[in-house]
Order: structure tokens, then sequence, then C-alpha cells
């Protein structure tokens, strides 16, 4: 409970706790640091009766004399170091002071208090266990003040620290609230993107299909596709995703145990979120007429496939095979010209910048992909 | 006489879409490129310049401007197709913007304007 009783400061305090709840509740309302620093002086110096107050921010190693509320000019606006500054002192030592007669203490900077009026001085910390700022209350004359005004400026150092914290939280709070809207452009532009992927799909699997039913499953298997391969970029912050992961999801549907069917080996491979969804959609059209036509459509066949990059090469080049044996025979080059063999041959190589070609070999399919290595695909560190 | 056209997208999937509506429009893709770099060599090159062009305006991180700009000084006309709601196109707030998924009515009036020499 606090002593409000007028002492030594009564002619010039009000020391009405009521003051001091009314500058609790101001300051509960402030949103910004100068709102804060409005108060603050207004309310520490009726508190105190001084003939001057200032308030003093911490900014890294500078004590910043951010406003003040006086009787003649004192430092604000003004930057002093820290350890310059009885500001700066009772920050770093966490501690009040109180200075009777500041030409008698010698932490006081003599000179930069002779152009002022001030003779006395009470400063206390804002936040005292990590301290943010510091009011500071000044007389004209030699004054001690009494146990009763230091505590209450302590007590409004302790609602402006209070005060101080949620004004960051608003100011953090607005900051949340501009990055989500930003975040909802984001979701807008990729929304659109994949739509124009989807009208893509439907637009050429619409032109290769024999019949609506045809068209349905083949539109729906790549939307399946699609959806797999955003799976994969949601799971990775829209970050890049290794060639290995992407395998493993285009080739699920295919084979229940991966291994059973594929032989897949070559050094850990990342590719960037939009080319990873290119990657998989290439391997869903490989894997579609390999169970169709090639060794998926046989009891036995397998798939090989392989990728290494030479080093060496400026830029490194990648080799990418995709090789199916124990299929059953193959007999010249079927006419394919739908989405899927564009997508084989042209799609990824394009957004690589690279080329692919797709052989059809007695013994199976082969499909090569040679392409530079580049920020759409790296090797991992 | 078929207008020739050249693409700028980075998505080989809409990339595919883009050249076939541009067939089915009766046009003819000059030249489809993936990255910026690979659109201003190829306009740098031996090849005649293009009627018209489709830019996408965000290739893979970059600003598809200096091909825009290319265009520009050459008299070739073009349009934009971007998901984007409202990407800054400074110096180009003239120009068409289509956006994506695209209407085929849209690319159509925008390539009627691309007319052969």
């Amino acid at each position: 409970m606090l002593d409000y009783a007028p002492r030594d400061d009564a002619q010039h305090a009000d020391n009405g706790l009521l003051t001091l709840i009314e500058t609790i509740e101001a300051l509960s309302a402030t949103r910004t640091i100068s709102e804060v620093a409005d108060v603050v002086r207004k309310a520490a110096r009726r508190i105190s009766g001084a003939d001057g107050v200032a308030f003093v921010l911490r900014d890294n190693n500078q004590c910043w004399y951010f406003d003040e509320d006086a009787i003649g000019p004192l430092w604000k606006g003004k930057r002093f170091p820290l350890t310059a500054c009885i500001s700066g002192w009772a920050m770093l030592n966490r501690q009040t002071v109180v200075i009777p007669d500041i030409y008698l203490d010698d932490r006081i900077p003599h000179d930069a208090y002779r152009p002022t009026f001030v003779k006395s001085l009470v400063m206390t910390p804002v936040r005292m266990e990590d301290p943010v700022a510091a009011i500071g209350a000044y007389w004209a004359q030699e004054h001690t003040p009494s146990p009763e005004t230091v505590q209450k400026l302590q007590v409004i150092a302790r609602a402006t620290a209070s005060a101080l914290e949620s004004g960051r939280l608003h100011d953090s709070l607005v900051d949340a609230r501009h990055h989500g809207t930003f975040l909802l452009q984001e979701l807008d532009h990729r929304v659109k993107n994949t739509l124009a992927i989807v009208q893509s799909i439907s637009r050429q699997t619409l032109r290769a299909a024999s019949s609506p039913e045809a068209f349905a499953e083949t539109f729906e298997n790549r939307i399946l596709a699609l959806s797999k391969a955003h799976e994969l970029l949601t799971r990775r912050a829209w970050g890049r995703a290794q060639l290995e992961e992407i395998l493993d999801k285009a080739l699920a549907p295919f084979s229940a145990n991966l291994s059973d069917r594929f032989d897949i080996i070559g050094p850990a491979l990342t590719f960037s979120a939009e080319t990873s969804v290119s990657v998989h959609m290439t391997l869903h059209e490989l894997a579609v007429n390999a169970a169709k036509h090639g060794a998926l459509s046989t009891a036995d066949g397998r798939i090989v496939i392989r990728w290494s990059v030479e080093e060496t090469a400026s830029p490194p080049m990648l080799t990418l095979t995709w090789r199916e044996v124990g299929g059953p025979p193959i007999v010249g080059t079927p006419e394919r010209k739908g989405f899927g063999s564009q997508m084989i041959t042209r799609g990824l190589a394009r957004d690589l910048g690279g080329k692919a070609t797709l052989d059809f070999t007695p013994d199976g399919v082969i499909y090569t992909l040679r392409a530079p290595l580049s920020q759409r695909m790296s090797l991992a560190a | 006489m078929k207008s020739k056209v050249m693409i700028v997208e980075d998505e080989a999937l809409v990339a595919m879409m883009v050249e076939d509506m541009l067939d089915d429009l009766g046009c003819e893709v000059a030249g489809s490129f993936g990255a910026v770099g690979d659109a201003l060599a190829w306009l740098g090159g031996e090849d005649p310049q293009p009627d018209g062009a489709v830019l996408d305006v965000n290739i893979g991180g970059e600003m598809v401007f200096p091909v825009a700009e290319q265009l520009r000084e050459r008299g070739v006309p073009f349009v934009f197709a971007t998901g984007y709601g409202d990407l800054p196109r400074k110096g180009f707030e003239s120009i068409e913007v289509l956006a994506k998924p695209i209407n085929v009515g849209q690319l159509r009036v925008a390539v009627n304007k691309f007319r052969p020499d």
C-alpha cells in the first residue's frame, strides 16, 4: 500500500493516488512510444512536483532523450553513450538513483548539465529486470525527494514498462496482419497458377480422349498426381523437394512396394517447388504408359531409374534414364501426341533448359533426360 | 499467313496449354521459352522476329520486363499472362494483361492484333 500523504513535495506535487491510477489507465490506452512518452512526462512531473521530467529510451548503447516536460530545455532529441549519462547508469545498474546535488556526484557529466537549470534529480529505470527506458525527474534546487515520491515514480516506471510492452505487441500484430495479407496474395497467385495447370491438363486430356469415360479416368488420375505433387510442396513449405521423395510419391500408385518394380539409384538431387511439379507429372505419365503398354503391364517387368551428374562439365550436366525391362515386345514407335508424350518429351526438359528423348527399343522404352544443373535442379548439399 | 507468336512461360504445363491454344487460334509458335535469358538470346539471334508475344510476368523469380523492353523497341506487340492480381509493371501499364487461368476468348482478341508483316 502506498503512502500518499503529502510531505516535503506537498506544495508542488499532486500526490493523489487517483492521479497515479489515472496515469496507469492512460498508459494502458497508449499505442505508440510517442503516446507513452507524452503521458509519462506530464504525469511524472505532476506526481513528483519536479521542475522537469525527461523520458529516455535505451537505443542499443545509447540513451536517447526522447521527450521532456520542464521549466527550461533539457536534452530532448539528443543521444549520449549509456556510460556517459546518469540515465545510462540507472539502466545499466538496474536501480533508481537519487542525487540531491548533481555537482557533488561524479557519475554526472557536469558539462552537459551546466547549460540547464538542473541541480538535483531522481532517475528510475523502466522494466527493472532488463531496462528499456528511464524516467528522470529534475529540480532546480538542491533537493531530496521523499521516499513516497520516489516510489510513485517507480510505479509510473512499471506501468510504462507494460505500456511499452503492449505497444510492441500492437506493432507486432500490425506486422502480422501485413504478413497475413502478403500470404493471402501469394496464395491467390499459387491457386490461380495451379488452376491454370488444371486447365492445361483438362484441355489436353480432352483432345486425346476417345470417350467421356476415357477422359474422366485419365483426367482424374492426372489431377490426383497433381494433388500428390502439391502435398510434397506443402510438406516442404513450398521449398525444394528431393528427387527420391518425388519418385516415392509419384510411383506409389503403381507398386505397393517400390523395390518390387523399380531400381532407383542416383545422387541426392533437389528441385525447386515449381519444377518438382513437372518432375512429378512427368514420372506419372511415364508410369501410366508403362502400366498400359510397358514393363508395368507384365507380371515381372521392371524399371531401372538411374541418374548421375557430370560435375566437370560447365554447367554440370544431369543425365537421367528410365529404362523398362521385361515388358511386352515393342514393335515400332507408337504415334503419340497427347498430353502424356508432350509432358514426357518437352515439359520437364523445357523447365530445365535441357533435352528429353523417348526411344522405343525392342527391349522396352528408354526415356533419357539431359539437362544442366541450375537453381531449378541442384545436387543436395 | 499465320501469326508467329513467341511464348515466355516458366511453367511447362501452362506453356503447353498456351501453345495448344495458339495452335487452335491459327497461330504458329515461333519460340517457347522457360527463362528470361533464353528468350533474350533468341530475340538477339538470327531467327526472324515474331509477330507478337505472350509473356508470363514472373519467370522463376525473374521479371520478364527485359524481354518486354526488347519487344517494344522492335515494335512487336505483346500481352502479359499472369496469376498475380496486380503485379507492379512500371513502364508497361498500358499493356494488356490476361489473367490465369487463361480465357481463350481474351487470348483470341489479343492475338488478332498480332498481324504478320
